[in-house]
This record gives structure tokens, C-alpha cells and sequence, in this order.
């Protein structure tokens, strides 16, 4: 190099550098501004349940982005030709997947049309959008049902009628769909008055009230002390409320059955806590006198701190007792729900009263049964004034003795069904008064003309409504 | 212990005859039918009795005695007598 040539030399070695260097500071500010958009957080969405997880194409980070996966063998070198010729850039490569590459592009291009494009190429496997994964907004955004692992969920027609066996679609409680706001608790207590309760049956063992340890033994001062470790037998006095008929085990499984266990069928409670009371005997029959000593059991029990709050009971009789219902109003004033079967006389309890169901005591739900389609069961007792509103109540499968399941029509098992529909409710909120619980229940209906002048409600419990 | 339709109505035709005080062989079967009850009362509940409200399947005995038809229901657990008189009975 000549003396001539140096100094014009450095004049350009130092141009080049300074341009280097510019370029590499713009390609630092372009790397930030990269991470920058990388780390802002997707919107907050409200919890969401299982199951609804939804793609969804809508909430792109302001510009088209794709999935491209290379074919075996296409080079780096390759790839960023391609991207680079169509004005696109590899954004992130993902290592575990050779070949697959996230690519932005810079053209503000449709992505519809970007993977049209990648897809004609001979170098490309496959070519798809970068769908967001967003879990839908569980206040404003409709719920997705939720069904259960149950393996005889379908024969269930009370809580999801598909129309099975001849039945009317939609002819049910809409409990897959109150599923996705909750599936009950193991705080609420439903105490269910009746036969006893298998307590050792597989899908009923894991939601049976147990006395908890910090509870002292029930005592009552001309029985005693009895050790209600599983509840209370009222007709014997004893501590074994275990079921030797099979009809309150059969309304325990229609409230609670342990859901998505992969054993039998759903409870409309998945979780629940089943206090079993024991009243009536072996041929399904019991006595007044037992079924008070039952029913001051249970308000005891809720003095003494337990969560019981609602009383099922699928049974009764045409006899009238005043002391069965000054009881009753003792539920009421310590907030307890009382939800009776109007009975199975197809009479009208407007006219021949059927009792408990019918006695005017502010927590008191009578209950009348309706069939696979939606009609009055022909059996069902009804009522303008004094049956409060319908459920399912014919051909209901449930629990049974001996870790069976039976199917069985009555009144009888569509109070429980109600019972389970307010239990959910408490789960849902609990802070309810029992006023506000009977309320939310009779004004959460599918109105139907067959129940017109037939129940108060005029309708049929819909849970999803109960728990919205 | 659980009763057959034969138990439910030798146990139906016994009682008859006590009741009518005749011989249980003038007691006549003029039918038993198998049918479904409204409770698990047979829907002949007594007096201070509270009933399971489900469907029960049993038998609908009716027994004939000097020309007269006296009612009877059962079903594996238990016989009863309906409207002996205007009452219903547990045998």
C-alpha cells in the first residue's frame, strides 16, 4: 500500500465500522423488541373447569404467525432462503421437533393464505396456523357441558336425555351443563331420611357423612348416648343406619353417587357428604314417631355444627300428624330444607293432602315425578297449590344393596333429585338463607304445558339454572 | 326372609279365616295377579305409617268367602289386608 492510498484507506475502515456497528445495534434493538412482545401475558381469562378448552384463531398478537415443518433433510441454510425470498423470518425453532420452525411474517400477510403457500412447497411436510389456546371466559362465554366417567352415565335419562329408550332430547335436568359451574362439595351435608343407607356401597363409600372426630357423640336425654359414627337409626335407637330394603340406598345414589369414579353412575352431587338416617324398616314402611326422632337428629346435628342442610325424604302418607309437622318447622327455623315426595296416588294434594309434602311450612318442597318425555308420571300425585315443582321419576337407575343398581319409578326418586339440585346450589353458594335456596330451586324451572295448573312452578328443576 | 306368591297367599287365606272365623277351606283363591303398587305400603298403609314413595311390585291376592271378595297385598316382604271394614291391616 502506498503513502497515497492510506489515508483514504482508514477513511473507509472507519465508515465500514461505524456502519457495522449501527447494524449491529439495530439488530439488538430488533432482538428487545422481540422479547418484548415474547413476554407480554396473554389477557387474564376467569378459571375455567375441565373440558373447556377450546382453539380458538381470534386473539393473535397483531400479526400472522404459522407452524411450518420442513421435510427431512432441508437445511437451515435452506429454510431462512425461503423465509427470507417471501419476507418472512424464522422465529423459533423448535429443537425437540427437527424441521418444525415458527415463522413471522413480516408482510402483515394473511395466515390462511401464508399456509396456503408454505404447503405448495416441495421442501414442506406441513404447514398450519398458530392457533392461540385459550381457555373461553367462564363468565361471559357460554359453558361447555361436562360429562362424566361413568360407565352407566347413559342409561342416566334424568341427567342428560340423548333420547335414549324412546325419550324426548333435552327431557332432563341439564346436569351436564350445572356440571361446569360445579359439581357439588364435601362441605354440604344432605341427610336422607329413609331405609338407612348402604354406606359400604363402591359409589356411594367416598361421600357418606362420618362423624368428625371432634364431634362428641349424639346425645339426647331419654335415649342416651348413641355413637353416630355413620349416621342414626331411629328405630332401634342405635348407631348402624344401614339399609335392609334397598329404597333409601337407591335415593342416596340419585343425590350423591360418586361421579366420574369410573364405577356405576353420577350423583347429581359428584361430592357431597350423605347422612343416612334410618327410619323406616325392611319392607319400606316406618312409624311418625320414628321419623321425628329421625328429623330432631338431624336439627341436633346442625346445632352442634354440622352442615346439614337439606333434608330428603321419599315417603308419606295420607295421615295428618301435627307433631310431624311442628318438627318440620323446627327444620325451617334452623335453616333447613325439608324436599318431600308428593306421593304416588295420581290424586290432586290440593284436595286430598299428602303428608309431609303437603303441610305449609316455608322449607317444604313437594316433589311430583315426570317420565322420559315429560310428562306427569301416571302415578304422580300433583297440585297448583301444594306440589312445588317436578323432576325425573320414572326409570331412574341408582344405587342398590349388595354394590348393585336398579331402576325404580316414583315420587321417591324424584325428590331426590331435587334435594341434589339444591345441594349443588349450596355448593355453589353457600351464604343462601333456606328461603333463598327454595326460591333459587322453583324459580330455576323449564316451564312445561303438561305441569300447567299441575305444580306451582309449572316446570321442571333445570340444575344448570340453579347454579348460574 | 322373603316370600313367594304360595306363602303370601296361604299367609293371606290363614288370616282370612281367623278374621271371618271360618274354616281356612272355605277360603277360596278367585285370583292373584302380579301388579305394581303406588308405595311400598302396597298402597294399604296404616294408621301412623309413613311409606317409601316408589313403585312396588307384588301380588293382588283376592279370596272369596260366602260369596264375598275380601283384598289382599303382598310382595316378598309382607302380606296386608286392604279396606277390611273401611281399615287397612299388617298381617
Amino acid at each position: 500500500m502506498n503513502r497515497n492510498n492510506f489515508l483514504p484507506h482508514v477513511a473507509l475502515a472507519l465508515v465500514l465500522i461505524l456502519v457495522a456497528a449501527f447494524a449491529g445495534q439495530l439488530r439488538r434493538w430488533q432482538k428487545q423488541w422481540k422479547s418484548q412482545v415474547r413476554i407480554i401475558p396473554a389477557e387474564k381469562k376467569h378459571p375455567a373447569t375441565i373440558d373447556e378448552i377450546a382453539l380458538t384463531d381470534s386473539l393473535h398478537l397483531g400479526r400472522p404467525e404459522i407452524l411450518v415443518r420442513f421435510k427431512p433433510g432441508v437445511s437451515e441454510e435452506t429454510i431462512d432462503r425461503i423465509t427470507s425470498q417471501l419476507n418472512d423470518r424464522v422465529e423459533d425453532r423448535i429443537e425437540n421437533a427437527p424441521g418444525l420452525d415458527a415463522i413471522d411474517d413480516l408482510d402483515n400477510e394473511d395466515a390462511t393464505e401464508l399456509v396456503a403457500q408454505y404447503s405448495k412447497m416441495p421442501e414442506v411436510e406441513y404447514a398450519e396456523e398458530n392457533y392461540e389456546i385459550s381457555l373461553p371466559d367462564a363468565v361471559e362465554g357460554p359453558l361447555v357441558p361436562v360429562l362424566p366417567h361413568d360407565p352407566q352415565f347413559s342409561d342416566q335419562w334424568a341427567l342428560s336425555n340423548e333420547g335414549q329408550r324412546g325419550g324426548k332430547k333435552g327431557a332432563d335436568i341439564s346436569a351436564p351443563l350445572a356440571w361446569a359451574t360445579t359439581t357439588g362439595s364435601d362441605k354440604v351435608v344432605v341427610a336422607v331420611l329413609d331405609s338407612g343407607v348402604d354406606y359400604n356401597h363402591a359409589d356411594l363409600v367416598n361421600n357418606m357423612w362420618v362423624r368428625p372426630a371432634n364431634l362428641p357423640p349424639y346425645h339426647d336425654d331419654d335415649l342416651g348416648i348413641i355413637d353416630d359414627v355413620n349416621g342414626f337409626d331411629a328405630i332401634d335407637n342405635s348407631s348402624d343406619p344401614m339399609d335392609d330394603n334397598g329404597h333409601g340406598t337407591h335415593c342416596a345414589g340419585i343425590i350423591g353417587a360418586e361421579g366420574s369414579n369410573d364405577i356405576g353412575i353420577a350423583g347429581v352431587d359428584w361430592k357431597v357428604q350423605i347422612m343416612p338416617l334410618k327410619f323406616m324398616n325392611a319392607g319400606g314402611f316406618g312409624t311418625t314417631k320414628d321419623a321425628i326422632e329421625a328429623i330432631n337428629y338431624v336439627i341436633e346435628r346442625k346445632k352442634a355444627g354440622v352442615n346439614v342442610r337439606i333434608i330428603s325424604a321419599s315417603w308419606g302418607s295420607t295421615q295428618k300428624s301435627r307433631a310431624l309437622e311442628d318438627i318440620i318447622r323446627k327444620a325451617y327455623e334452623e335453616g333447613i330444607l325439608f324436599v318431600a315426595a308428593a306421593g304416588n296416588a295420581s290424586t290432586n294434594n290440593d284436595r286430598a293432602p299428602h303428608f309431609p309434602s303437603s303441610y305449609n311450612v316455608p322449607n317444604v318442597v313437594s316433589v311430583a315425578a315426570l317420565d322420559r318425555n315429560d310428562q306427569l308420571a301416571s302415578f304422580s300425585n300433583y297440585g297448583p297449590k301444594s306440589v312445588a315443582i317436578a323432576a325425573p321419576g320414572v326409570d331412574i337407575l341408582s344405587t342398590w344393596l349388595g354394590n348393585e343398581y336398579e331402576e325404580k319409578s316414583g315420587t321417591s326418586m324424584a325428590t331426590p333429585v331435587v334435594a341434589g339440585v339444591a345441594a349443588l346450589v349450596l355448593a355453589n353458594e353457600p351464604g343462601l338463607t333456606v328461603d333463598e335456596l327454595k326460591k333459587k330451586l322453583l324459580t330455576s324451572v323449564d316451564k312445561l304445558d303438561s305441569l300447567n295448573g299441575k305444580v306451582t312452578s309449572g316446570g321442571r328443576i333445570n340444575a344448570a339454572k340453579a347454579v348460574e | 326372609m322373603s316370600l313367594t306368591k304360595e306363602d303370601a297367599l296361604s299367609k293371606a287365606q290363614k288370616d282370612l279365616a281367623k278374621r271371618l272365623n271360618v274354616e281356612e277351606s272355605s277360603i277360596k283363591e278367585k285370583s292373584t295377579d302380579e301388579v305394581d303398587f303406588p308405595d311400598m305400603a302396597l298402597g294399604a298403609g296404616t294408621e301412623d305409617e309413613m311409606s317409601g314413595q316408589m313403585l312396588t311390585r307384588g301380588w293382588r291376592i283376592r279370596l272369596d268367602s260366602a260369596g264375598k271378595t275380601f283384598e289382599y297385598r303382598a310382595d316378598k316382604n309382607q302380606v296386608r289386608l286392604f279396606n277390611f271394614k273401611g281399615k287397612n291391616y299388617k298381617i
